[in-house]
């Protein structure tokens, strides 16, 4: 196996490619490319069509938002797009952190204790397993790798509803961990991990350790990780954001409201808000619904460099 | 050295481990109660009873299932083109754009995919609803009267959309980051030779593009079989039916009606579905 360039040698984190795809056949293409003059496309209308899906895409939030100020009635009888005057903002905060007790605290602090043990466990058994891929040879590793990555194809309806079942017999329903444990499983995880592994540990680095006298864990441990870093970032973000936005499973697995995520807490609110003789509070769902994902706008923005490098390495390795 | 066991193993037991007891325990136990079915033996409770295909059999003939299978074609055939045509159309667009604007843009397209799924169909359920809806406040005032975007005639519709602004962006993105790695000097070489700028982009922007495309069509296919958390969340606000989904049918068959074993021939007979659809895809991809 030829060596292989380390990751940041030209400081784009687009660059992160194994050799063989587009662009490294050539030359790592310079940070920060322009390609102008190519686009046959007249640059006020390339503007307004992108402008225009920029739209699209901020219009909900742009509902939240102005919803955040009002309250409930005014949801109804104001326009959907702009504030209500005077704002009801901190009112609303108020009512958002207090009502049902502060359920709401709860639910924030359920997410965030699912996904970050999620984050971390999937993330290292990924690592190690794609490790293994990567580095080692065994019998019927073709296969295996093949038919892990074939149970991405599984509906969840096929896997999440038996689980509910088996774990029932285990005792493990209604409880956090029937919620972490099942989702460390992570098949796409593996798969770019192993991605990673070929691209960012060197053969020839991993001889010379042995010859060296190091074993096999301290050269995955000492040597391996720290050269994964943006593979590693890349499987947690991937992982958070799964954990994070995890509907379904907990949906099955959990009837007690106190060990709801944020995702399932606010539907049940909003399935609660729209029945008739629910008490209606569409404006506290629209708060709680733009708190709950501020953690992952901030992960995307802070991050960026990473997710983008992880989504090239894991589409055009193939 | 020693070498009495590979360390192979050592590296992938927990990842098996637990693939093992959450994943394949699961299946193998969904495919064994697929085999049974409820039987009324006298004025007695439903017993579960050893039926073989039945279940099967049933699945294949129900209409329900079958509608939400036809749904499902449905979104392959319209919804996922459109979606990837977009996300093509936008990252060869924002390939040409630069600086602050190129920044913004690339990092709003893909917040949508970054919103919990459940939050997401939330809000746009506010937004479809004829009480809250801004499109329809505008359109009030316009005197154009009000779509009724949660009607069983349009709810197909409305949750493409819903799907379409999910994901347009995070495959737009990954296209995006295909582009950008495609070295000048090809294009300098093309424009050499006297290629007109529709030309490079037919010829060598698309055609570089072919493998992750083909990785994101089945993404999008795989997705779309496994397509519930938006119409779950749509039911209280507006009509939604039963077997618009064929994962929503199958969740309701086994959470409403307590018919696991049913759920789960359906639920199998979609898994294989979804293999002999995206099988001939996946290969063609792995022997590049």
């Amino acid at each position: 196996m030829a060596l292989k360039q380390p990751a940041s040698r030209t400081g784009s984190s687009d660059a992160l490619l194994p050799a063989g795809s587009p662009g490294n056949v050539i030359a790592p293409p310079p940070a920060s490319r322009k390609d102008a003059g190519t686009s046959p496309v007249p640059d006020v209308l390339r503007k307004v069509v992108l402008a225009a899906f920029l739209l699209y895409c901020v219009l909900p939030a742009a509902w939240i938002i102005a919803a955040m100020t009002k309250d409930n009635g005014q949801i109804f009888s104001t326009f959907g797009l702009w504030f209500a005057s005077p704002p009801h903002l901190f009112e609303n905060l108020a009512s958002l952190f207090t009502y049902q007790s502060g359920i709401f605290q709860r639910w924030f602090a359920n997410s965030l204790l699912y996904a970050a043990s999620i984050t971390l466990g999937s993330t290292l058994i990924c690592a190690m397993g794609g490790y293994a891929f990567s580095k080692y040879d065994f019998p019927a590793k073709q296969f295996l790798f093949n038919f892990i990555l074939g149970t991405i194809m599984v509906p969840s309806t096929a896997l999440v509803l038996p689980l509910f079942l088996l774990l029932n017999k285990v005792g493990l329903v209604n409880s956090m961990w029937g919620v972490i444990l099942p989702s460390l499983v992570n098949p796409f995880g593996l798969y770019l991990m192993k991605v990673f592994w070929d691209s960012s540990l060197p053969n020839e680095l991993i001889e010379a350790s042995r010859l060296e006298g190091a074993n096999e864990w301290q050269i995955f441990w000492r040597i391996g990780m720290p050269l994964m870093q943006t593979g590693l970032v890349t499987v947690a973000l991937l992982c958070f954001v799964g954990a994070w936005n995890n509907f379904f499973l907990p949906l099955i697995v959990l009837s007690e409201e106190s060990l709801y995520p944020l995702t399932l807490g606010l539907n049940v609110w909003n399935s609660v808000s729209s029945a008739a003789g629910g008490k209606p509070v569409f404006n506290l769902i629209a708060l709680g619904s733009l708190i709950s994902v501020l953690p992952l706008l901030i992960a995307f923005v802070v991050l960026g460099k990473y997710w983008r490098g992880g989504l090239t390495a894991g589409a055009t390795k193939g | 050295m020693r070498r009495h066991r590979n360390p192979a193993l050592l590296f992938l037991a927990p990842f098996l481990t637990v693939f093992a007891a959450f994943y394949l325990a699961p299946v193998l136990y969904a495919i064994y109660l697929s085999l049974f079915i409820r039987r009324r033996v006298g004025i007695g409770p439903a017993k579960e009873v050893f039926g073989g295909l039945t279940n099967y059999l049933r699945a294949v003939q129900d209409t329900d299932f079958l509608n939400g299978l036809k749904n499902m074609f449905m979104f392959g055939v319209i919804q996922v083109p459109i979606m990837l045509g977009l996300a093509i159309a936008l990252a060869l667009l924002l390939d040409q754009s630069r600086g602050v604007f190129m920044k913004v843009c690339r990092t709003a397209f893909f917040m949508p995919y970054g919103i919990p799924t459940a939050i997401g169909a939330l809000i746009w359920g506010y937004l479809y609803s004829p009480n809250l809806s801004p499109f329809n406040q505008v359109m009030g005032a316009l005197h154009a009267g009000v779509i009724n975007f949660l009607s069983p005639e349009v709810i197909l519709f409305s949750i493409a959309n819903i799907v379409t602004w999910t994901w347009t962006g995070y495959n737009m993105v990954t296209l995006f980051a295909a582009l950008q790695n495609i070295p000048r000097e090809l294009y300098e070489a093309a424009r050499v030779d006297g290629a007109t700028r529709w030309d490079i982009v037919r010829t060598i922007k698309i055609p570089l593009l072919m493998p992750t495309l083909k990785l994101l069509f089945i993404f999008s296919v795989i997705g779309t079989s496994q397509l519930f958390t938006e119409a779950f969340v749509l039911r209280p606000l507006g009509y939604v039916a039963d077997n618009i989904t064929p994962n929503l049918y199958l969740y309701l068959t086994a959470a409403r009606d307590a018919n696991y074993s049913y759920a789960g021939a359906m639920a199998i007979l979609l898994a294989l579905l979804i293999f002999v659809i995206s099988g001939p895809l996946l290969r063609q991809i792995g022997s590049r």
